[in-house]
């Protein structure tokens, strides 16, 4: 029995050079989300999940350890970033990701003109 | 949740803000006090009250972190932030609009200012409770910015290893599953504060029979069980006088089944308090009340209810005589991966935020409708010994039935309470900010160190229980009669069921004096 394609993955996260290119639409649904609160409270969403599953607490221990590493005066918060950004992407829970975009879909939904 | 090191101190500010400082003063934290906006979970961010949503100068882009100059107002994305400062000289500050926290775009760093923070602090405040009056003013009273921090000189360990037992420990003989009762008391007689007490005679027991008359005295019988551990025989004693005693107090108790440790420890404090007020006539509440148990263990708990809609909190103080934790099999998700419950864990449990359902709703003060609440768990005031006890014993009313959770907990021999403090808890809620902490007494340590560990092994209606006493830097295993000495290894491995820890100082002092062998201790 063939199992349907697994969906496309979702599309990567754009830097700021490639906000001026990014599909209108897409840019459209973002300055929506953010205009009208949504994405503040999808972010509050976000972070309550992540902190239940335990990614939070991962994020710090890489922090520490990463500072231990380096030692506390030659850290800065953009090295934190940076270091951390994709071991954080790719671990964040599949639950997580489709709950949010669960979310997002209903509320496209519900302002859709 | 946070874990911050025991040291909290205020980082310097980098020279860069020094410089800003020097120059503008508080020009444009005041120029910010109206830019300021809160949501009701607490972050508060920077809204320049536009329609537009704020973008970068440089490329327009509006994802990612921007930051708003100080100087200027004008905003930029983290990638040309440093061409910001490079192209106007003395533009050095900016804020992360979305976190309203300080940076410095020379050192590309997060910078902490606390005047700063005191502006942000009481924005969020008053966001919080729009009822109150919105008169624009700095931060008040109850957040002085005096962080004073004492440094506490512990007292050097004597290190001296000694071939015999240390004085104080002896077996209790098992009158009938009584091993609940011998571990309690294993514990309680080696908390310091009590078995400096009953050494010192201060309850003294002829005085009491004279005076009061009473055949059976807790306390007396608590005092004489003192005198057996340290009279230097080692043969195993018969608390059964003492039994007796207590199954006067908690006759609802009284049988020859097992019990619950935990539930006679409770039992065992409350008899004491009830003596002893019985004695001064006085009926203080638990949080004042000076007798000898609640000096020991009472703390309090800081209880905030706050309204999820519009951030409105109330507090509440209850005191404590100590903290029971559920195991923190919640986190397996992330913990899976070592697979390990610890004590921080726990704690973090107890200090999370938690949603109440919307079946609780309760009625908000502010927004005078019942709503969803959110409520969080603080110590406000920590005791001069921590019982930590582990909730093992699950009881379903529904299912009417009990079982055990076999869980093992990893707990360390030191602990630092101060993430579990209400200051640091509230502090957290307002994000990296830095000020001093309402009732934040600084002359009392959050440093403790472990002293006895009650333990359980077997099952719900047939366990048994042992403590482990750690004396004179070694561990000493109590099962009923029989004291040996143990690795630490040992203890560590065990399922702890309650935890005691003595704050670091008098832990200190204690071991010093046992090593004396010096018998009273002078208030």
């Amino acid at each position: 029995m063939s199992r349907p394609p697994p969906p496309p993955p979702p599309p990567p996260p754009t830097t700021n050079k490639d906000q001026q290119r990014q599909n209108p639409s897409l840019q459209e649904i973002n300055i929506k989300l953010i205009q009208s609160g949504e994405k503040e409270r999808l972010k509050e969403l976000l972070r309550e999940r992540l902190l239940e599953c335990g990614w939070i607490d991962e994020m710090k221990a890489l922090c520490r350890a990463f500072t231990r590493k380096k030692g506390r005066n030659n850290v800065t918060v953009d090295d934190l970033v940076h270091v951390i950004s994709p071991k954080g992407r790719a671990s964040i829970p599949d639950s997580v990701k489709a709950k949010l975009l669960q979310r997002i879909r209903a509320f496209l939904a519900s302002t859709a003109d | 949740m946070c874990l911050r090191s025991s040291s909290y101190t205020s980082p310097k500010p980098c020279k860069h803000l020094a410089d800003y400082k020097l120059r503008h003063a508080f020009d444009g934290y005041d120029s910010l006090q109206n830019c300021l906006k809160t949501t009701p979970i607490g972050r508060t961010r920077v809204d320049n009250h536009n329609t537009k949503i704020p973008r970068c100068n440089f490329c327009n882009g509006y994802l990612g972190r921007l930051y708003i100059c100080l100087m200027c107002s004008s905003i930029s994305c983290s990638t040309h932030i440093l061409l910001h400062t490079q192209s106007k000289s003395g533009h050095d500050v900016a804020i992360d609009i979305e976190r309203s926290e300080l940076y410095c775009c020379l050192c590309c760093d997060q910078v902490y200012d606390p005047d700063f923070d005191k502006v942000v602090v009481s924005e969020q405040i008053k966001g919080s409770c729009p009822g109150r009056s919105n008169k624009r003013r700095r931060l008040d009273s109850g957040m002085e910015l005096d962080l004073k921090k004492s440094k506490w000189l512990i007292a050097m360990r004597d290190g001296r290893a000694k071939s015999c037992y240390p004085l104080g420990l002896r077996g209790l003989n098992n009158l009938g599953n009584t091993c609940f009762m011998n571990s309690v008391l294993q514990a309680l007689l080696h908390a310091p504060p009590l078995r400096n007490y009953f050494l010192s005679d201060h309850h003294n027991r002829d005085e009491c029979k004279r005076r009061y008359g009473e055949k059976l005295c807790l306390l007396c019988e608590i005092g004489a069980l003192v005198s057996a551990m340290f009279s230097g025989d080692r043969s195993p004693y018969s608390p059964a006088q003492f039994l007796y005693s207590w199954w006067q107090h908690s006759s609802n108790l009284a049988s020859y089944e097992e019990q619950d440790a935990h539930e006679f420890f409770i039992s065992v404090l409350d008899g004491i308090h009830e003596k002893e007020s019985k004695v001064r006539n006085s009926s203080k509440d638990d949080g004042d009340c000076q007798c000898i148990a609640h000096r020991a263990f009472s703390g309090s708990l800081r209880s905030d209810v706050t309204c999820t809609i519009c951030g409105f909190t109330s507090t509440t103080y209850d005191p404590c005589v100590d903290i029971s934790l559920n195991l923190d099999t919640v986190n397996l998700s992330a913990a899976e991966k070592t697979g390990l419950s610890t004590l921080s864990g726990c704690l973090n449990l107890f200090t999370r935020a938690e949603r109440l359902g919307s079946d609780s709703k309760l009625h908000c003060q502010n927004c005078q409708e019942l709503r969803d609440t959110s409520k969080q768990l603080s110590i406000s005031r920590l005791p001069l010994v921590l019982c930590l006890h582990i909730k093992r014993f699950e009881h379903s009313l529904i299912r009417k039935t009990s079982r055990k959770i076999d869980q093992y907990l990893q707990f360390p021999f030191a602990l630092d309470m101060t993430p579990y403090l209400s200051s640091s808890i509230v502090r957290s809620r307002f994000g990296n900010r830095i000020f001093a902490f309402e009732c934040e007494n600084s002359d009392s340590s959050a440093e403790y160190e472990i002293f006895a560990v009650i333990a359980h092994s077997g099952m719900l209606e047939s366990g048994h229980y042992v403590t482990y006493l750690h004396v004179n830097n070694h561990w000493y295993k109590c099962d009923d009669a029989w004291i040996c000495e143990v690795d630490e290894g040992i203890v560590r491995a065990s399922q702890c069921y309650m935890l005691f820890y003595v704050q670091k100082l008098l832990y200190y002092k204690a071991n010093k004096d046992l090593s004396c062998n010096a018998s009273v201790e002078s208030r």
